[in-house]
């Protein structure tokens, strides 16, 4: 491993491969990844067979089949025997012929049942992993904001692809293959004691030193496959970052260096290669050398055996085992590889589990209150609000906001005006203190209710796939075009939409048209205006556009807030120019706070960089 | 050299295979010694298999002497004196010792296809490609995502070494195996023979067109679960927007509906997969039923030795049995080997466009006076992003250029440090072609700030010190101090070994642009390039910024792309751009005086922060 490292050099600038920060990557992913297998858990299978019960009558028709398969190998195999041993060796035509024919007529049997019991597996297990996901997203919609703020998405995405995939391996494989596989053991077992129970033992010998050796190199070659996927991550981030950091590496010339680094972590990756390759390529073939190992020890035991003076053993016998040891060993290594399976599987049920029991934070009164009309006054009253129980990050917030007016929530990063917003939202509840609506608590008020009433605009402006024309109106999906139309003229932004190729009919979103960051922005404001909230909350872009532009949104914004009690997160002064209230935040307490004109007046922080900004 | 036929030409996939070919034969002694081991390891196979053959016949003759007789192979006889016992020791020893000779040249050829595939073909390939898109110039990963380009390396080069381990190995020693099966069954029955293997073309293309098939079905449902994962993606990001308008339901049918798309598609794949399988069983299956009822009937007539004929073809025909995967594979491997090589050689083949011109000349330091002469550029054929452009800048002098969106700001300065090449129209450098100096000393002599900065995960002296791993902490802290990081730096948990996210994501927006102003200048270039470096922090930190730009600014040729006032002001002269071409060059006074671009942004500025409202009112 030392020999492809990274050179470094002086002051520890290794540069974009540096070792350590790989391992600060790695142990960041620890937690996660550590926990790939989990113990067999009787009460977690208990509750996944509780999903396969919309499919009882497949499941019925899966265990038949599978017990059935389990029967057919065995004999298919003893029938070869059966048949060079009884019609071949006695030289009788007309029994070979019906034997044969039997054989095929058993074949067909055996594919048919084959048939059944594949398609079954695939579909319940797809089932399974259909209705799981279904069941977690329903799950993740009644959950609160706060939720989704611990969790990165990231996170979430692996839950419903690669944990769910895991729990359908383990409905389709595990535990059927296991069945067929073992039962196929089993009727084997029960052949070759019939025939000659003393070569049997022989066999019986070898195959716990077969499991061992299994258990053995399937440990050594896991951890050699995990570090084998972790070079590989370390690659693809490698490559992902170069590409993104293109323009920086080129302005500084630095295409060699990166490219020296990149090659050492190549041959890193292969070097893991090389060890998963080595570790496999010694254990394949021993496992195959022990198959082997029997056949030998079947000729010297089981031919002394059939030369033994007395009680010999008939020929036959001999050629039976012949057919029936493949069959016999083969599942010990599916086996072993069944039993990973099913730990991965046990591990991916169990996060899958996790999500569906995991509680909301919150949720509303047995009897929420839905009142016939808002009139949009909103209030705090020594409000704590923390998303770590013992790390408040709103400590004692209190204010009033009359119905129409436009409160500019201002402050740095981690002042605790998002927090704010969120909880007259309702996407949080406070610790201690009320949020009131109207007078109302809104831990008393019904959260639809609630969303009803109530508009947002996020910075990041969020556009979902679909035209615009849709964006706009997805809270009134039965709005008119022509209404969509007059809220953007409204707006001052008809001609702006128009004149993109398509139009209001131009697709969004992922993959979709791109459009500027102030397009992006007017599109949220229609959407809001068609919502037409009491309560408005605007979380405003902090990036700079082109003055023009700029001042066409800002006429917008007021526009969309007129009549509506507004909450702008503010970071442009022509805003708070115009708001009837400015309240300051710093760190989770409200430092200042008048209309604007008071605050410039008092010469307080809010003041001083007033005074920056607009020099 | 003939230039390589162009993407999806009809000569590209023979064109391709040559190269696939050629490539090969770079490593034709590891391949020829891969395709021996394979040989060797079926020699021994057959004789083992003929170890147990022979040893059932020779335990039927001695059982009963009369009804057949056993012949040793090769006119061989054991020594006399030989009994019964030595000699089935002797069959067991030729079973076990073939084995174990078999189980280490299995090692050994395991370990030789990962040497040459992973180890050397795909090490080079890898390196060969990074070090190529690290030269690439900006036109091209303009045009390439970001997905697809992590794919060509980590993806594709594994396919293109398929080719040569899966694809030309694999198929010659299929085609190795199955001529001495062949020969060997011959040997000892002809007509058995053919009718025991009568199935097996059939059961290859059986295999071969299933698997054409389901690829095309994998593909899809992958396509189908990608499709789920964005959608559920968007809806989880915009969770916040879903929640306050109360669009749960809306939430719930966009992803049922993705869900059962995927589910949907599935059924169709298990459809093709419960023929395939069982059809494959069954066919391996009839085989053997062949082998029993002629083979028998051919025992029984005594045309047939038993052990070395009944039981060694049978033990055969599950070796061959287990040959159809291998064939399948390569059937799969060839298609995909074929998409990958067109990724792989697109990019190797590719000349950048941006080289040292023959006979370029070395630039020890710069003066830093620019000129642009009747430069005209654009990104597409079709469009036009500078129109014969000409302008002066004097060594040292602070210049802004601004303009609408789309004006061409970017494009102009993003020719100095040659990130694109002009179209027509030439940029000097202290009198000479930015063409005809060296790439890497003009780029050397460019300090650059961007909108957004990337930074590397690495500590923030690696970053600094990123145009030069070598510099000192030292000159990593003097940087810092003069971009006014340095104060923020020394506060950090680490101070400047903390390590930084993936793009510097645990630093505000100012401290990042402040250890990118440090990164541009730790070089000392003779010309900085600020694009628009203040726009994406908001109006409180932009002051951070701008106080340290005044001290990187002085007495070097500066560049500054900006949309607020309060950074344009600070430029000796203002150039403002309007679809491609100059509109007005001045100071801040001399412009807001005349009516155009920059005095309507003056007063839109100005109307929103208040005073222009005084202002009117004043004239009024």
């Amino acid at each position: 491993m030392s020999q492809s490292d990274p050179p470094k050099k002086g002051p520890k600038v290794a540069g974009i491969v540096d070792r350590e920060i790989l391992e600060g990557i790695r142990r960041e992913r620890g937690d996660e990844d550590a926990r790939a297998q989990a113990p067999l858990s009787f009460r977690l299978i208990r509750r996944l067979f509780g999903f396969t019960r919309p499919y009882r009558g497949k499941m019925i028709g899966l265990s038949v089949t599978v017990l059935a398969r389990a029967i057919q190998m065995p004999l298919l195999a003893w029938g070869a025997g059966t048949i060079i041993n009884g019609p071949i060796a006695r030289g009788d035509h007309k029994a070979l012929a019906w034997s044969v024919a039997a054989f095929v007529g058993f074949a067909l049997l055996t594919e048919l049942t084959f048939r059944y019991r594949i398609k079954w597996a695939l579909e319940i297990g797809e089932s399974v992993i259909h209705d799981l996901r279904a069941a977690m997203f329903r799950h993740w919609l009644g959950l609160t904001m706060g939720y989704f703020q611990r969790q990165p998405v990231g996170r979430l995405i692996s839950r419903l692809t690669g944990d769910a995939e895991n729990v359908r391996v383990g409905v389709q494989n595990v535990l059927f293959v296991s069945l067929v596989q073992g039962g196929q053991m089993l009727g084997c077992a029960i052949l070759m004691a019939i025939e000659d129970w003393r070569l049997f033992l022989t066999v019986l010998g070898m195959a716990p030193a077969v499991w061992l050796m299994d258990r053995f190199f399937r440990k050594r070659l896991s951890e050699a496959y995990r570090q084998q996927s972790d070079s590989y991550s370390r690659i693809t981030a490698t490559m992902a970052e170069s590409v993104t950091g293109i323009r920086v590496t080129q302005s500084f010339s630095r295409e060699g260096v990166n490219a020296t680094h990149f090659r050492a972590l190549v041959e890193d990756h292969a070097s893991y290669n090389m060890v998963a390759a080595r570790t496999s390529g010694t254990f394949l073939p021993l496992l195959e050398l022990n198959g082997q190992l029997f056949l030998a020890l079947l000729v010297v035991i089981g031919g002394s055996h059939v030369l033994a003076p007395n009680d010999p053993m008939p020929i036959g016998s001999l050629i039976q085992f012949f057919f029936l040891a493949g069959l016999f060993f083969s599942p010990i290594t599916v086996l072993g590889n069944m039993l990973n399976e099913a730990l991965t599987a046990m591990a991916g049920a169990e996060r899958v589990f996790s999500v569906l029991d995991t509680t909301p934070d919150w949720q509303d009164s047995p009897m929420p209150v839905t009142p016939s009309e808002l009139r949009g006054q909103v209030e705090m009253r020594e409000v704590v609000f923390a998303y770590q129980p013992d790390r408040p990050v709103l400590h004692g917030i209190s204010f009033r906001a009359e119905a129409g007016q436009c409160i500019a929530l201002v402050g740095a990063t981690g002042s605790g005006k998002s927090t704010v917003a969120g909880l007259i939202a309702k996407f949080f509840v406070p610790q201690s203190g009320a949020v009131l609506l109207d007078g109302v608590d809104t831990r008393d008020l019904a959260s639809p209710w609630l969303h009803q009433h109530l508009g947002i605009v996020p910075q990041q402006n969020y556009l979902f796939a679909g035209s615009i024309l849709e964006n706009i109106r997805l809270v009134r999906p039965r709005a008119s075009r022509e209404a969509v139309e007059e809220a953007l003229r409204r707006l001052d932004c008809l001609e702006m939409m128009e004149a993109i190729p398509q139009g209001l009919d131009a697709e969004v979103g992922a993959g979709g048209a791109s459009l500027s960051l102030g397009q992006r922005q007017l599109i949220c404001f229609a959407r809001a205006l068609i919502a037409d909230p009491k309560i408005l909350i605007l979380d405003e872009a902090t990036s700079a556009i082109d003055p023009l532009t700029e001042e066409r949104t800002q006429r917008a914004m007021r526009l969309l807030m007129q009549g509506r009690t507004s909450f702008v997160l503010a970071h442009r002064l022509s805003t708070l120019r115009h708001a009837d209230q400015v309240i300051v935040l710093e760190q989770g307490r409200i430092i200042e706070r008048g209309t604007p004109d008071q605050l410039i007046a008092s010469g307080g922080s809010f003041a001083k960089q007033w005074e920056l900004a607009s020099r | 050299m003939p230039l390589p036929p162009p993407l999806g030409s009809p000569s590209r996939p023979r064109y391709l295979l040559g190269r696939l070919v050629r490539l090969t034969l770079r490593y034709r002694w590891s391949c020829l010694g891969l395709i021996l081991l394979n040989f060797g390891l079926l020699a021994l196979g057959l004789t083992a298999l003929s170890g147990v053959g022979l040893a059932i016949d020779y335990l039927r003759a001695e059982l009963d002497p009369g009804a057949t007789v056993f012949r040793f192979p090769f006119g061989w006889s054991p020594p006399a004196g030989w009994g019964s016992s030595a000699i089935l020791w002797l069959f067991g020893g030729l079973i076990f010792g073939s084995a174990a000779l078999r189980a280490v040249l299995s090692h050994l050829a395991a370990v030789t296809t990962n040497r040459l595939g992973q180890g050397k073909i795909v090490v080079e390939l890898r390196s060969a490609l990074y070090a190529k898109m690290q030269r690439m110039s900006f036109r091209f990963f303009d045009a390439n995502a970001t997905g697809s380009l992590i794919n060509r390396v980590t993806g594709d080069t594994q396919s293109v070494r398929l080719f040569i381990d899966g694809v030309v190995v694999q198929s010659l020693s299929v085609v190795l195996a199955t001529g001495i099966y062949l020969a060997f069954l011959v040997r000892i029955h002809v007509g058995l023979a053919f009718a025991c293997l009568a199935f097996l073309p059939l059961l290859w293309v059986i295999v071969i067109l299933f698997a054409r098939w389901l690829r095309r079905d994998y593909e899809e449902g992958r396509k189908k679960v990608d499709s789920l994962v964005l959608t559920f993606e968007e809806l989880i990001r915009g969770m916040g927007v879903v929640t306050s308008f109360g669009l749960q339901e809306w939430a719930e049918r966009r992803f049922l509906d993705a869900n059962a798309a995927v589910r949907q598609q599935k059924q169709g794949v298990f459809r093709k997969l419960t023929i395939l399988f069982p059809l494959v069983s069954l066919l391996n299956q009839l085989s053997m039923a062949v082998l029993l009822g002629y083979g028998g009937w051919l025992a029984i007539r005594g045309e047939l030795p038993l052990g070395t004929g009944l039981i060694l073809f049978a033990g055969i025909l599950q070796q061959l049995a287990a040959q159809v995967n291998v064939v399948s594979s390569v059937a799969d491997s060839l298609q995909q080997t074929l998409t990958g090589a067109d990724r792989v050689y697109e990019i190797l083949e590719a000349t950048p466009e941006i080289t040292d011109r023959p006979g370029a000349v070395p630039l020890a330091e710069a003066r830093g006076h620019v000129v642009f002469e009747d430069v005209s550029f654009r990104f597409q054929p079709q469009d036009t992003v500078l129109q014969k452009l000409s302008l002066t800048i004097p060594a040292g002098e602070r210049i802004a250029i601004v303009g609408p969106t789309g004006a061409g700001k970017t494009a102009l300065i993003q020719l100095i440090p040659r990130f694109y090449d002009p179209d027509e129209g030439r940029v000097t450098l202290d009198g000479r072609d930015l063409r005809d100096w060296r790439l890497d000393d003009v780029r050397r002599q460019v300090g650059l700030v961007f909108q957004e900065s990337f930074l590397f995960s690495a500590s923030v002296a690696a970053n600094i010190a990123f145009g030069n791993p070598e510099a000192g902490r030292e000159a990593v802290e003097r940087a810092a101090k003069l971009a006014a990081a340095h104060e923020f730096i020394e506060h950090l948990p680490n101070g400047y070994d903390t390590l930084l996210h993936e793009n510097g994501a645990n630093l505000s927006g100012g401290q990042r642009q402040r250890l990118a102003l440090a990164r541009a200048i730790l070089l000392d270039p003779a010309i900085l390039i600020l694009d628009d470096p203040t726009a994406a922090v908001d109006p409180g930190t932009e002051h951070e910024i701008l106080a340290a730009m005044d001290q990187v600014m002085a007495g070097r040729t500066t560049f500054i792309v900006a949309h607020r006032l309060s950074t344009v002001r600070r430029a000796d002269r203002i150039v403002v751009l309007d679809r491609g071409s100059i509109v007005a060059v001045g100071t801040h006074e001399e412009l807001a005086k005349q009516p155009g671009y920059y005095r309507d942004a003056v007063l839109a500025e100005r109307g929103q922060s208040g005073e222009g409202n005084q202002a009117k009112e004043g004239a009024g």
